[in-house]
C-alpha cells in the first residue's frame, strides 16, 4: 500500500472505529491500522434455516456481482485434455464455492456428549497468516496485503490452480474462458482465472465491514482487528467450553470459528456429505481438517541449509586453495 | 587442477578432479533445479508428463518445492566452492578477455568454413563467454531464488509489486540459464569441439588437438612460449601474424 492510500485507510478507518461493526460494540476496526479479521460465533449461526438462502450467502453474491467472471461464449479445452472448468451455467449454485459464489453454508449434525447438535458454518477463504496460495503463486498474482485479506489479481492470474491445490481447504475456484491466458495461446497455456472471497475489500479499505458481516441476522460474524476477533473467540470458546478453528491451521489464519462440537466431528461429517455427492471429486466443498500443517512449513524447515551451504562451500574451497598451492600447483 | 602434458598417454591434463566434480554438481543440481522448478507452474499434470512411468511427483508441489530447495543448497555450495577457489588461487582463465565477441565470431566461422581457427589459450573465446552468460544467468535466478526463500518464511511478507517482479525475473532468468545450457550443449554439435568433450569425463584431452587449436595454451603448459605469444589473439590482429614459437 502506497503512503498516501495507508494514510487514507487510517483515516477512514479511525472514522469508522466509532460505528459499531459487529455483534461485540466494543471491537472498534482496525483504528490503528493492524489487520482485519473476522469471527464466526457457530453458537450463534443457525444457518438461516428459514431463509431459500442464507443471508450472508445472497449478501456476497449482490455484493460482489460485478467482480464476477465474464467469460468468452466459446471455451476451449484445456490441451492436451478434454476438459474445462466452467461453472458459468451454474451460477445460481449456493451449496458450495464457486467462480460465482464466494461464501456457503454447511451443515452438519453432530453428536457430542450423548446430544445431537446441528451445526452451520459458512465457508470462504480463511485469509492465512502465510497463504501458500499467494506465496507459491509462480507468477506473483496473488497477495496478502496489509489490511489482512488475500487478493486474487486477476489480471496476472492464468488459472493454474495451483493455489487450489496447496490451499488445505481447495478455496480459490477456477472458471475457464477469462482472464490473461485468452490473450496469449487459449487451447495450450492456462486456464482461466481463479476467484474467491476478498473480504471485500473496497469495503474495509474505506472504512467499512464485510457485507456477510452486516448482513447477518443472528450476528454470527464479527469483524475488526485480528487480534481481537482471536481474543474475541478464545472469550466465547471458554465460556462454553468449546472448540475453536482457524488459530493454528494452516499456521495461523484471520478468520476464527468457535463451534460446541470438536471439528474433528465436523469434518468426519463433512467428508461424508461430500462422498456422497454427485461428483465427490470436484472442489469448492472445503472440510475442516484439525491443525492441519502449512505446505511451506517443510521447505522452511531446511532454510538454515541454504545459509550453511555456501559457507561450507567456501570454507572448502579456502582449504583445497591452500593445499593445492602448498603442493605448488 | 594440475593442468599438464602427459607425453606417455598422447594427452594433456585439461581438468582435475576438483574441476569435474564442481562442474557436475553445478550441472546435475541445476537440472534438478529446472526440473523441480518448472514444477512449480502446474504444467507436468496437464501435459501427462506426471503419468509417465516414475514422474507422479513431479505433480506434486510439495515434493518439487523440497528437491528445489535441497538442489539449491547443493548448487550454492558448488558455486560458492567455484569462486572462492579460483579467487584465492587468481584463476580468471574464464573471465571473458577483450575482443572475444570476435574471435568467437572467426573461431564459429573457421569451424564452419573449415579453415583454420585463431590460437586459443585453455579456453575459446566463446567459451568464456558463454560462462560470462550464465553466470550471468545464474546470479539473477540465485538472487531472485533467495528472496523467494525469503518471501515463504511466515514472517515475510513483500508487497504485491515486489512479488511480481521477483517472480517475473526469476521466471525470466530461469528461461535464459536453460537457453544459455541448451547453447553450451549445442557446441557439441561441430565437430571441432568434441575433443573436449572426454576432459569432462576423464580429464583429458588429446595432446594433437591441444596443440593445434589451443596453440596459446600449449605453448603455456610446455613452456615454450614467449611473453608475447602467451598473450591471446587479440581479435584485431589478423590471424596471420600470429605465430607460436
Ligand atoms: S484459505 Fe486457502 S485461499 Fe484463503 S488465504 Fe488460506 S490458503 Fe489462501
Ligand atoms: S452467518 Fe448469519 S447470515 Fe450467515 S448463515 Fe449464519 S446466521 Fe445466516
Amino acid at each position: 500500500m502506497s503512503k498516501m492510500s495507508r494514510r487514507d485507510f487510517l483515516k477512514r478507518s479511525v472514522v469508522a472505529g466509532g460505528v459499531v461493526m459487529s455483534g461485540a460494540g466494543k471491537l472498534a476496526f482496525a483504528a490503528d491500522g493492524s489487520p482485519v479479521g473476522t469471527f464466526y460465533d457457530l453458537t450463534k449461526c443457525d444457518g438461516c434455516r428459514d431463509l431459500p438462502v442464507p443471508a450472508c450467502v445472497t449478501a456476497c453474491r449482490e455484493e460482489n456481482q460485478q467482480k464476477f467472471p465474464r467469460p468468452a461464449d466459446q471455451i476451449e479445452l484445456y490441451w492436451p485434455r478434454n476438459i474445462k472448468e466452467d461453472w458459468s451455467d451454474k451460477k445460481e449454485l449456493t451449496t458450495r464455492l464457486t467462480p460465482y459464489n464466494w461464501t456457503f453454508v454447511q451443515t452438519v449434525s453432530v453428536e457430542h456428549n450423548g446430544q445431537t447438535v446441528q451445526v452451520s458454518m459458512p465457508r470462504r477463504c480463511m485469509h492465512c497468516d502465510n497463504p501458500p496460495c499467494a506465496t507459491l503463486c509462480p507468477f506473483g498474482a496473488q497477495n496478502k496485503m496489509p489490511e489482512g485479506p488475500v487478493l486474487i489479481n486477476k489480471e496476472l492470474c492464468l488459472g493454474g490452480a495451483k493455489c487450489r491445490d496447496v490451499c488445505p481447504w481447495g478455496i480459490p475456484a477456477r472458471q475457464a474462458g477469462v482472464g490473461l491466458y485468452m490473450k496469449i495461446a487459449p487451447k495450450y497455456l492456462g486456464a482461466g482465472v481463479m476467484y474467491k472471497c476478498d473480504l471485500c475489500y473496497d469495503r474495509i479499505r474505506s472504512g467499512g465491514a464485510p457485507a456477510c458481516v452486516e448482513a447477518c441476522p443472528k450476528r454470527a460474524i464479527q469483524f475488526g482487528e485480528t487480534k481481537a476477533m482471536l481474543e474475541a473467540a478464545q472469550a466465547r470458546n471458554s465460556a462454553i467450553n468449546g472448540y475453536i478453528y482457524g488459530d493454528k491451521e494452516n499456521g495461523g489464519t484471520s478468520t476464527f470459528y468457535v463451534s460446541p462440537v470438536p471439528f474433528e466431528r465436523i469434518n468426519e461429517k463433512l467428508q461424508e456429505q461430500k462422498s456422497r455427492q454427485e461428483n465427490p471429486k470436484a472442489p469448492g466443498f472445503p472440510g475442516t481438517p484439525v491443525e492441519v500443517g502449512n505446505i511451506l512449513d517443510t521447505a522452511n524447515g531446511t532454510v538454515a541449509g541454504l545459509v550453511i551451504a555456501p559457507l561450507a562451500g567456501a570454507f572448502a574451497a579456502g582449504y583445497a586453495a591452500y593445499k593445492t598451492m602448498k603442493g605448488g600447483e | 587442477m594440475a593442468q599438464k602434458i602427459l607425453p606417455d598417454e598422447n594427452k594433456v591434463q585439461r581438468h582435475g578432479f576438483r574441476g569435474r566434480f564442481t562442474h557436475w554438481t553445478v550441472a546435475l543440481s541445476t537440472l534438478a533445479l529446472i526440473v523441480s522448478g518448472f514444477g512449480q507452474m502446474p504444467m507436468y499434470k496437464r501435459y501427462y508428463i506426471a503419468d509417465l512411468p516414475g514422474l507422479g511427483w513431479t505433480a506434486d508441489y510439495s515434493t518439487t518445492l523440497i528437491v528445489h530447495y535441497l538442489a539449491a543448497m547443493v548448487l550454492l555450495f558448488a558455486v560458492t566452492f567455484h569462486l572462492v577457489f579460483h579467487v584465492i588461487r587468481k584463476d580468471y582463465d574464464l573471465i571473458p578477455k577483450r575482443g572475444d565477441f570476435r574471435t568467437s565470431y572467426l573461431i564459429i566461422k573457421a569451424m564452419v568454413t573449415e579453415q583454420e581457427a585463431p590460437p586459443s589459450g585453455k579456453y575459446l573465446a566463446e567459451q568464456r563467454l558463454a560462462y560470462a552468460f550464465l553466470a550471468f544467468s545464474f546470479l539473477i535466478v540465485g538472487l531472485t531464488g533467495l528472496l523467494k526463500v525469503l518471501k515463504n518464511l511466515p514472517s515475510v511478507n513483500f508487497s504485491a509489486q515486489a512479488m511480481v517482479w521477483i517472480s517475473d525475473l526469476h521466471t525470466l532468468s530461469a528461461f535464459l540459464l536453460v537457453f544459455g545450457i541448451v547453447a553450451h550443449l549445442a557446441a557439441f554439435l561441430f565437430r571441432e569441439n568434441r575433443p573436449l568433450l572426454p576432459a569432462m569425463f576423464t580429464g583429458k584431452v588429446n595432446l594433437n588437438y591441444v596443440k593445434h587449436r589451443h596453440r596459446l595454451w600449449y605453448a603455456r603448459l610446455s613452456g615454450k612460449g614467449s611473453a608475447v605469444s602467451l598473450q591471446e589473439a587479440p581479435a584485431q590482429v589478423p590471424e596471420e601474424n600470429i605465430r607460436v614459437s
